[in-house]
């Protein structure tokens, strides 16, 4: 499974978002600090879900971290959230 | 206590406004540094800067603290405001200004406004 997937379905089961895109923006970043050949190394993720309500900006990036999972994270070398409800 | 905890504590307690990045105020080395760096320098925020490409134990340290795995990170009064998404964020809605001015950090209120016409 590619990280974009495992992303996407980490987040799907844990928010059930009414919307939800991650674009993979390692080719941005071709040549800057992290990029990996093949990708996957950059992310951009809209997420939007009733899960959020009421939630501070920080407690849902947390929560977004929390369901990616550790190892997932530190993969990544860079990780960009829009999150609302 | 680590050493690089106790570190850490005693810049953000010491300091009104702390930014743990890669590389300094003056010369970022990564673009989300770069980003949070140029509004703080642009809003004329007196600000401290900690480059944790410099320390190893800093920059896995800053981690711990705050439980939050992404560098930079800003600290108002010792407390974790955010990375660069929220950063943004708060600046383009204006509650970055309201943290400061609730903080009696000084900035220009009008270089603020001009961020946010251009982004708006």
């Amino acid at each position: 499974m590619s990280r974009t997937e495992m992303i996407e379905t980490r987040l799907r089961e844990a928010f059930a978002p009414r919307e939800l895109v991650v674009r993979d923006d390692s080719e941005r970043h071709r040549g800057h600090a992290g990029f990996q050949e093949g990708g996957e190394s950059h992310f951009h993720v809209v997420l939007r879900s009733e899960a959020f309500k009421g939630q501070s900006r920080i407690a849902r990036h947390r929560a977004v971290h929390g369901a990616l999972g550790p190892e997932l994270v530190a993969a990544i070398h860079a990780l960009s959230l829009d999150l609302g409800e | 206590m680590t050493d690089a905890k106790a570190q850490i504590e005693e810049t953000v307690k010491a300091n009104d406004v702390v930014l743990y990045m890669k590389g300094t105020k003056s010369m970022p080395q990564c673009g989300f540094s770069s980003r949070v760096a140029g509004v703080l320098n642009y809003m004329g925020v007196d600000f401290t800067d900690v480059n944790v490409l410099a320390d190893d134990a800093i920059r896995q340290g800053i981690k711990d603290y705050s439980d939050w795995p992404t560098i930079p990170q800003l600290y108002v009064k010792g407390e974790f405001v955010g990375g660069c998404d929220i950063i943004t964020e708060m600046t383009l809605s204006g509650e970055l200004d309201q943290l400061f001015a609730e903080n009696g950090v000084s900035f220009d209120k009008d270089a603020a406004e001009k961020i946010r016409e251009a982004n708006g």
